[in-house]
């Protein structure tokens, strides 16, 4: 069997992207980049940014590719497989460009535009649509990836890329690795075992318990657990077999869950900034509180389009979940044999080896690569190291120098506010930044956050610290591409994960699954909520 | 009285399609030729949905479960159909295709020969079962033979 099909496509998506490319490169664009405020993207001449690099890299590709599938007759094989893959990834990348770089500044314009007519009327609650209902390129490549599969239909020669984005999302989980430090992961880790734990096994219970005194099978009350519970559509996948599930069981829980997913995407970012949550919060409450995990990355990354810190946060949610299903799949196996004479035993080996998630390796040996200081300085934090020298606090734009020690009247602030802190130790380091005029160590700097984070001084202090804090932390290079590279595949995963969300299985959700779900759902979300908001302040 | 010699049953197993096959008997005689249409609607290939955390062994050993379900399913309803017509001595064939049901309806009943289309009706709303419906406008616009509604068995 061959895959690669005899396509124009690939061949044209590579030419509109170099066309694309080149246009930008060459100023033709310009007034629309102006009018978008993308300029960032295009970068500088000589050091060319992600809005010229990638059409052309991706056409150049794209068109390779495009003419050795018109002109050369597959053979069956590995290289025929992944060539076909090409077309698919493209088009999916073709979507990314036009939604990071048009739609999403486009909403952001549209949005402060409609507030400013608003304002201009008088209104009260004039309002950003575009912000308030996050319109950012992830959530807008979600919904293209939907919409192309429920209106026009993924066409055949891109099935295979589109299958591709899951390798995208774990390919963006790995690199994520690179990011953590010692500190931050032991930090998530036990919070998240602890908040997974009791939400996962939590919501298996409640769902077993509530199946039972509606009286549905056993086969439906497992699956159903496993998918309400664990990881949504995934725990589904991997523990229907195990319990026996029938087709319509399976069918009306997807559907459940696929509606629920959707839903809290848009419904999560939208609440957490209205309560002003952290981007540790958030990533906390998002993994913990929504049931499937595509939705979580997507919901992370749609509370904050611009940096990673919820993404990071959430993901690690999401690889805890991942290490519990082999576990909850064991339990209902257990749980369905005791049950049901059908039910077939399970070896303990068997589907841990089966279920583990290999691409958890992959970000285990990522982490510690990076902890190593293969991609920064050792003892970064948050991707950035610590550097308080007098070349850096320094520096020259337009030929004028600016500092960035402390001024004489944020010196004055601080002091007055200096007998608010009332940890020796902290005080020991502000009074260091009160006479040093800058951050002094990487332990100070951890003691200067304590502060921030305990939200003991007025605002303008707390700004002061923030601002001496990211004096001396600078983000290295190569996490920097890092960073990118990541926020690329996971909008790549993304949209082709929105290409696989279909109307037709949405519309199964019915029946006690929809009843069952929506209780343990809400409770689940608004259960988590709570926790995160009681007991996560800090900022890992 | 209408004479059929082709009676085209569309019906999945469910309690309207029930209604549907006892109504498609009583118009079968001795030369009726009853063509049994069981499509496996194309939503189960969007079953995996979004599943992402997966490995491909888990994604490949539902893949078949699903597979063997369905099949299982569909050859329990074809067992049924081949004892119910057997007993009624009603010559009795199936044609199981994957795909949407209306389009596939369609599609059969213009490959014909087709003298009637028997099918049951909507599912009640209160009434649970896959959302997967062939009764819609398209099959009034597209067909050339007479349509027969067996009414959904409230009782």
């Amino acid at each position: 069997m061959t895959y690669t099909q005899k396509t124009p496509w690939t061949l044209i998506i590579g030419i509109i992207m170099l066309a694309f490319g080149y246009m930008v490169q060459a100023g033709v664009l310009d007034p629309l980049i102006h009018m978008l405020h993308t300029s960032k993207y295009v970068g500088k001449p000589g050091a060319p940014g992600e809005m010229i690099m990638m059409p052309f890299v991706c056409g150049i590709i794209a068109i390779v590719v495009g003419l050795w599938q018109m002109a050369v007759k597959p053979k069956e094989g590995n290289l025929d497989y992944y060539l076909s893959t090409v077309g698919g990834v493209m088009f999916i990348l073709l979507i990314a460009f036009f939604v990071k770089w048009g739609f999403d500044p486009l909403m952001h314009a549209w949005g402060k535009a409609a507030e400013g007519a608003m304002k201009d009327a008088k209104l009260d609650w004039a309002f950003d649509f575009a912000k308030v209902m996050n319109l950012n390129y992830v959530v807008m490549g979600i919904l293209a990836g939907i919409i192309v599969v429920n209106v026009f239909k993924v066409p055949d020669w891109a099935a295979n890329g589109v299958r591709l984005s899951r390798l995208g999302l774990k390919t963006g989980v790995i690199l994520l690795g690179v990011l953590y430090s010692w500190g931050e992961l032991a930090n998530l880790a036990g919070l998240s075992i602890i908040l997974i734990a009791v939400f996962v096994l939590g919501s298996v219970g409640m769902v077993l318990w509530m199946g039972a005194r509606r009286n549905i099978p056993n086969s439906m009350g497992g699956v159903l657990s496993a998918g309400m519970g664990v990881c949504g559509v995934s725990a589904t996948v991997a523990s229907a077999p195990v319990v026996n599930a029938k087709s319509t069981e399976i069918a009306y829980t997807i559907g459940t869950i696929l509606l629920w997913g959707v839903l809290m995407m848009f419904i999560f970012p939208i609440v957490g900034k209205a309560m002003g949550m952290n981007p540790t919060q958030f990533g906390a409450w998002a993994g913990t509180g929504i049931l499937n995990s595509a939705q979580v990355a997507g919901a992370a990354l749609a509370f904050e389009p611009n940096g990673i810190d919820t993404l990071k946060v959430a993901e690690i949610f999401n690889i805890t979940r991942i290490l519990f299903l082999p576990i909850i799949v064991l339990w209902l196996a257990v749980w369905y044999v005791k049950r049901e004479s059908t039910g077939e035993k399970v070896e303990l080996s068997k589907v841990i080896f089966a279920k583990f998630p290999l691409f958890v390796l992959g970000f285990i040996v990522m982490f510690v690569l990076g902890s190593t200081g293969m991609f920064a300085p050792e003892h970064h934090y948050k991707g950035k190291y610590f550097d308080n020298s007098d070349k850096v606090m320094t520096e020259t734009k337009d030929g004028k120098v600016k500092s960035k020690l402390l001024k004489d009247d944020q010196v004055a602030l601080l002091k007055a506010e200096l007998d608010k802190v009332q940890e020796a130790d902290r005080k020991v380091a502000l009074q260091n930044l009160i006479d040093n005029k800058k951050v002094m160590s990487i332990e100070d700097d951890v003691k200067i956050r304590g502060i921030t984070n305990a939200k003991v001084l007025s605002k303008e202090a707390t700004h002061v610290l923030k601002e001496s804090h990211k004096a001396v932390y600078h983000t290295a290079p190569k996490i920097g591409k890092f960073r990118n590279l990541i926020a690329w595949f996971f909008t790549f995963g993304l949209i082709g994960l929105g290409m696989q969300i279909t109307m037709a299985s949405i519309k199964q959700a019915g029946g006690h699954p929809l009843i069952i779900g929506s209780v343990v759902g809400s409770v689940k979300a608004i259960g988590a909520l709570v926790v995160v908001l009681l007991f996560v302040k800090e900022i890992v | 009285m209408l004479k059929v010699k082709h009676i085209l049953l569309a019906s999945h197993d469910t309690d309207g399609a029930h209604a549907a096959e006892k109504l498609a008997y009583t118009f079968c005689n001795t030369d009726t030729i009853l063509h049994h249409l069981i499509v496996v609607p194309d939503f189960w290939k969007g079953t995996m949905g979004d599943d992402w955390l997966n490995n491909a062994s888990t994604r490949e050993t539902f893949g078949n479960y699903l597979e063997s379900q369905l099949e299982q399913e569909v050859r329990a309803h074809i067992k049924r159909m081949l004892q119910e017509t057997g007993q009624s001595k009603i010559t009795y064939e199936y044609e199981i295709v994957q795909g949407k049901p209306t389009e596939c309806l369609i599609t059969c009943a213009a490959k014909g020969p087709v003298d009637l289309i028997v099918m049951g009706s909507h599912r009640p709303k209160a009434k649970t079962g896959l959302n997967s419906r062939m009764l819609d406008d398209s099959i009034f616009r597209e067909i050339h033979v007479p349509l027969l509604v067996a009414p959904y068995p409230h009782d």
